[in-house]
């Protein structure tokens, strides 16, 4: 080790802790005209969602699968990108990285609209078959098995993300109430003893998370896409479906991070350093996408029974092939392709931009499962003997679709009015655990690497 | 005036980054001199100049290279033998994708470690001036310069604490 | 916590060489056990070679059964020196600065033993040249890439040849050291391979390139290794219970397990044998078995998957392979053996601070790990071969000969002997590594304690 010419000095962004705290509070406080507009936007769109959803219910009734596809997609959708999204600011936190601290809550909150997610799940309960007399992972248990375990598991990983979001934002609240000047309504004060159990808590509740969410990828993934394809037996797709999941919630933080960047004060918190090691970290899982993708494909076009084959022809290269070749390029070969440089990577745009581009991808990923599965009559058999025709979205669907999305946004909005969107003891634990200093002719950064 | 390279030894990082100020002012640039060390430290530490390099064309070719290798090979293969297994059609894509891969990375890593020799100027025949105590923790900084400033840079490396000057040709290290 | 020691430049190499210039008697009496293990092996291959494949226990329907079991195994424990030097050095992290040599040795010869398994099982190896090369000009017959047999060779030849480049380029400024303090034959040859190596910038600056860029090319050839090594499988569909789209992960993240298990072993090892309690630390072991909970874990749920869908089939042969693999004697024994080897004890264990760090406990549990994880791969191989046809009459079983017994042990010591040899020459904590870890190790004081920190450039 150097004798130090120079000790390290503590300030990280610019600022003490104090005026960091003061700021992010500020800006909590009074989120602007801008905001309530777009708010109101999304509120009308949301509304008009709940009148499709009507039409929907009342033209098609709940015993008409077909019509419900893209409401499935839907809710897939969000599940997929969004409350996988939490797990970003979990695996993380749990690495110990430094930048993750701006993009901690911003990631933790898509766990509120998790819960708007489940009321999409409640209908859905009503339109899926039970298994009786069919092949799914519930065997010989009763017929109504996955409506129930589903729920359930759906149910605790919304309550699990709801604590997580509860208990990392306990010193925030405190803060923003301190300086409030209201009377302190929680017994927070930020003693040793509150720091160790919120910080374990924090831990726990990650690691739970972690492995119910995966769980609950599987249950989705099976029950409500593989099981209603018959002949469709591919013990890659819940783990594929998983990491499109952790792909498309990267991609969701990294689109929310651009947006926030642009149009509140928060661009000196949110700075390429947290775009870069995200870029990194889709770069990596775009591969995987790839590769996921290949090992399912390849034993599935060697393998040539007809089983296999009807999947692939119904899937991915024939009935909904456009869907497929959309979200190959753009869940794939796009990001691939802006991400490999790291100069593009070492900016906000490139990694925003191929954020951006993963999502929509995402969604025809998650169409091409959902919608198919939901539009096969006959579940009884071991392989698709007649091929269904492609369902086009029709004007209630695209009304539908637009509305959960819309009401989904709405929720990561409103949620954000009550937990501050910046994680400011993160920032400020950031302030005391990183410092700049000199090495003989020029400045690095020290990291600490406390166990 | 043909270039003479001389070396001066310190036992300290800090000390040799502050003699590169001495350098300086006897006229020695900041694309003079080089530092040698056992270890490697932070870019510009010693303010030194940061090398230029073109390793990342390197993979590129390569893999490029190699991928085009390994699809004529496995396509070539098949045409000329052509013998139909398994219902598969003669070229199959999927199945020469895994050679074609294969040969891609194979390329990239063959021209990659090519690359890396290349810009390292390596394989070097001749190390003088060199002391081995450099791998023992000392620090080399390596001036080139007109044969006339020599000693104005031997006293300036002096000055800056150097343990030892080395000249070129003056203490022969067996390379 | 973290027991960091200050040590000089000089300190570093005196250690780290010490391999290579002490010459104690349990050394050469130790590489000499291995040696002579290897050499009755040899014997019984050329045993084997001269009577046919009738020697061993391979019969209808079972033709792949120890050789290929162990094949697979080594080319499992080749992935841990990819994975931990390349993603390590990817994602930063300092405690892979001891591991990373050691990991890449042990891939690089793990990987050749692998490649001698098919090579004895073939019976005929000098056949084999035309099976997977384009070499027959004359009479215009080529190798049929459409098949999975076909694969193999390009991969593991490819791996192999970015691994052994790898090693030697990080090798070269551990040479240049070790040039520096020799003389004679062992000066010139040194002189020879550090390629005039002065440690200038340039060269430093290539050298740390060469570490992430290297891993990043590699990263790809060594996923695609065990993966194409699961499409042996995968790509059959006659044999029930191989044909899984999940093979190729699962086999990937099994290799993964393994193979950082064996790292952990061989560090272990090395520590005690060549005194190197203050490069390979207790925090070292610490990191790596938490890395080991993650992976294990991933692993389990990929064989849940595995093992699902097969059921999740519903069809006969695939529900007898099952109820065979899980209930009949000696399979079941083997099947429990597996689970609780690989999973279920270690995985536990390492969650408790205390194991994580003890030397004796983390010995155990990996080297468990592995003895799982080669039954593991014994028990998705021949099971599905003897249920492989549709009439019971022409079910068979195996039983290993006392020929691939020996062959299959002394694989084991060839590796640890060829380990060992490497450690005579070169270093086998990267040198040059550990240097820059002291010079960018930093603590940074927060009120009363010393936080231990690291310096990072931007």
């Amino acid at each position: 080790m150097h004798e130090l010419h120079h000790p390290p000095t503590p300030v990280y962004w610019g600022m003490t802790a104090q005026e960091l705290t003061q700021d992010v509070v500020q800006r909590h406080a009074s989120p602007g005209r801008q905001f309530w507009a777009i708010a109101g936007v999304l509120a009308g769109l949301f509304a008009l969602g709940v009148i499709g959803f009507i039409l929907l219910l009342t033209q098609h009734g709940v015993d008409n699968r077909r019509e419900w596809g893209y409401f499935a997609t839907a809710f897939a959708y969000i599940f997929v990108t969004a409350q996988s999204a939490v797990l970003v600011s979990v695996a993380l936190r749990m690495a110990k990285a430094h930048w993750r601290r701006p993009l901690a809550r911003i990631s933790e909150m898509f766990a509120a609209v998790g819960l708007f997610n489940f009321l999409l799940l409640i209908p859905l309960l009503w339109v899926l078959p039970p298994t009786d007399g069919r092949r799914s992972i519930w065997f010989d248990w009763p017929g109504r098995s996955p409506h129930l375990w589903d729920t359930i598991a759906m149910g605790t990983l919304v309550v699990l993300g709801l604590a997580i979001l509860y208990f990392a934002s306990i010193p925030d609240r405190a803060a923003v109430r301190d300086q409030a000047g209201s009377e302190p309504s929680t017994k927070w004060r930020g003693n040793v003893q509150q720091w160790i159990v919120l910080n374990r808590g924090l831990a726990v509740l990650g690691g739970f998370y972690f492995m119910l969410l995966i769980v609950v990828h599987m249950l989705i993934s099976v029950d409500f896409a593989m099981s209603l394809i018959p002949g469709w037996k591919d013990s890659i797709f819940p783990a594929f479906h998983a990491l499109n999941g952790l792909q498309s919630g990267v991609a969701l933080i990294l689109v929310t991070m651009f947006i926030l960047r642009q149009t509140t004060g928060l661009r000196k918190y949110l700075e390429v350093d947290q775009f870069w090691g995200l870029s990194k970290l889709l770069l990596a899982i775009s591969l995987l996408w790839f590769y996921f993708w290949w090992s399912g494909f390849f034993v599935y076009w060697y393998g040539r029974t007809p089983a296999e084959q009807g999947v692939l022809r119904y899937i991915m290269f024939e009935t909904y092939w456009v869907p497929f070749f959309l979200a190959f390029v753009m869940c794939f070969a796009l990001p691939f392709f802006i991400l490999m440089w790291n100069i593009v990577r070492k900016t906000t745009w490139g990694p925003a931009l191929a954020g951006a581009i993963v999502l929509v991808g995402t969604f025809f990923n998650v169409l091409r499962y959902y919608v198919p599965a939901f539009a096969v009559e006959e579940l009884s058999l071991h392989s698709l003997e007649h091929i269904p025709t492609a369902n086009l979205p029709s004007f209630i669907d695209i009304l539908v679709v637009i509305g959960a999305l819309s009401g989904a946004v709405l929720t990561y909005m409103l949620a954000a009015r009550v937990f501050p969107i910046m994680s400011m003891w993160e920032l400020r634990e950031g302030q005391i655990l990183q410092r700049v200093r000199k090495l003989m002719k020029i400045e690095v950064k020290v990291l600490a690497k406390p166990e | 005036m043909a270039n003479k390279n001389v070396l001066g030894l310190f036992d300290n990082a800090d000390t040799a980054a502050d003699a590169t100020d001495g350098l300086m002012e006897v006229g020695v640039n900041q694309e003079d001199f080089d530092v040698l060390t056992g270890s490697p430290y932070p870019e510009g530490a010693f303010g030194e100049k940061t090398p230029v390099h073109h390793i990342y064309v390197f993979p590129l070719i390569g893999a490029l290279m190699g991928l085009s290798v390994a699809f004529l090979l496995t396509s070539g293969t098949q045409i000329a033998y052509p013998i139909v297994t398994g219902g598969k059609p003669i070229l199959s894509f999927p199945a020469m994708t895994i050679i074609s891969y294969e040969g891609t990375l194979l390329g990239a890593v063959i021209f990659t470690i090519l690359g890396i020799i290349f810009e390292s100027r390596l394989p070097r025949a001749r190390l003088d001036p060199y002391d081995p105590r450099i791998t023992e923790g000392y620090i080399g900084l390596l001036v080139t310069c007109p044969e006339e400033r020599l000693d104005a840079v031997d006293q300036a490396l002096r000055r800056g604490k150097a343990v030892d000057v080395i000249h070129e040709g003056g203490r022969s290290f067996r390379a | 916590m973290q027991e960091r020691v200050k040590l000089t430049d000089a300190q570093i190499n005196k250690d780290l060489l010490r391999s290579m210039e002490e010459n104690p008697l349990w050394y050469w009496l130790l590489v000499g056990a291995l040696g002579l293990a290897v050499l009755v092996a040899f014997a019984a291959v050329a045993y084997m070679f001269n009577r046919g494949l009738g020697v061993t226990g391979l019969n209808r329907p079972v033709m792949w059964g120890f050789f290929i079991t162990n094949f697979v195994f080594w080319i499992g424990i080749s992935h841990a020196g990819v994975m931990l030097s390349a993603i390590l050095r990817l994602v930063q992290a300092e405690w892979r600065r001891p591991a990373t040599r050691a990991a890449e040795v042990l891939t690089v010869f793990s990987l050749m033993t692998a490649m001698t398994m098919p090579l004895i099982h073939a019976g005929r190896p000098w056949r084999v040249m035309y099976w997977v090369f384009p070499l027959d000009w004359a009479r215009g017959v080529y190798p049929n890439v459409r098949s999975a047999l076909v694969w193999d060779p390009s991969a593991v030849f490819t791996y192999l040849t970015s691994s052994i480049l790898f090693v030697f380029i990080a090798l070269i400024p551990d040479i240049a050291v070790a040039r520096d303090r020799t003389t004679g034959w062992k000066h010139v040859l040194y002189s020879v391979l550090a390629l005039g190596w002065r440690g200038s910038v340039r060269q430093w600056k290539l050298q740390l390139i060469a570490g992430i860029l290297l891993s990043a090319v590699i990263l790809p050839i060594f996923v695609s290794v065990h993966s194409i090594v699961s499409w042996d499988f995968a790509a059959a569909v006659s044999v029930e219970g191989w044909h899984s789209t999940v093979f190729a992960p699962y086999f990937v993240i099994g290799a993964v397990h393994s193979g950082v298990s064996a790292v952990v072993t061989v560090m272990i090892i090395l520590r005690s044998m060549f005194k190197w309690q203050d490069y390979i630390r207790l925090e070292h072991l610490d990191a790596l078995a938490k890395l080991l909970i993650v992976v294990a874990t991933t692993w389990f749920f990929f064989f849940v998957l595995e093992f699902l869908f097969g059921l999740y089939s519903l069809e006969g042969p695939e529900i007898r392979l099952r109820e065979m693999q899980v209930f009949e004697m000696p399979w079941a024994a083997f099947f429990v053996a597996f689970l609780v080897c690989s999973y279920f004890i270690p995985v536990p264990m390492w969650l408790f601070r205390s194991v994580r760090r003890s030397i004796p406990l983390m010995i155990f549990t990996t080297v468990l790990v592995n003895v799982g994880m080669w039954l593991e791969r014994f028990i998705i191989i021949v099971p599905g071969l003897a249920r492989k046809q549709g009439l019971t009459f022409t079910w068979g079983g195996y039983t290993p000969s006392a020929v691939e017994i020996i062959i299959v042990f002394a694989t084991f010591c060839m590796v640890s002997m060829l380990v060992l040899l490497f450690a005579k020459v070169f270093p086998l904590i990267p040198i040059g590594d550990a240097k820059e870890g002291v010079v960018l190790e930093d603590e940074i004081k927060i009120g009363k304690v010393k936080v231990p920190a690291i310096m990072r450039e931007d």
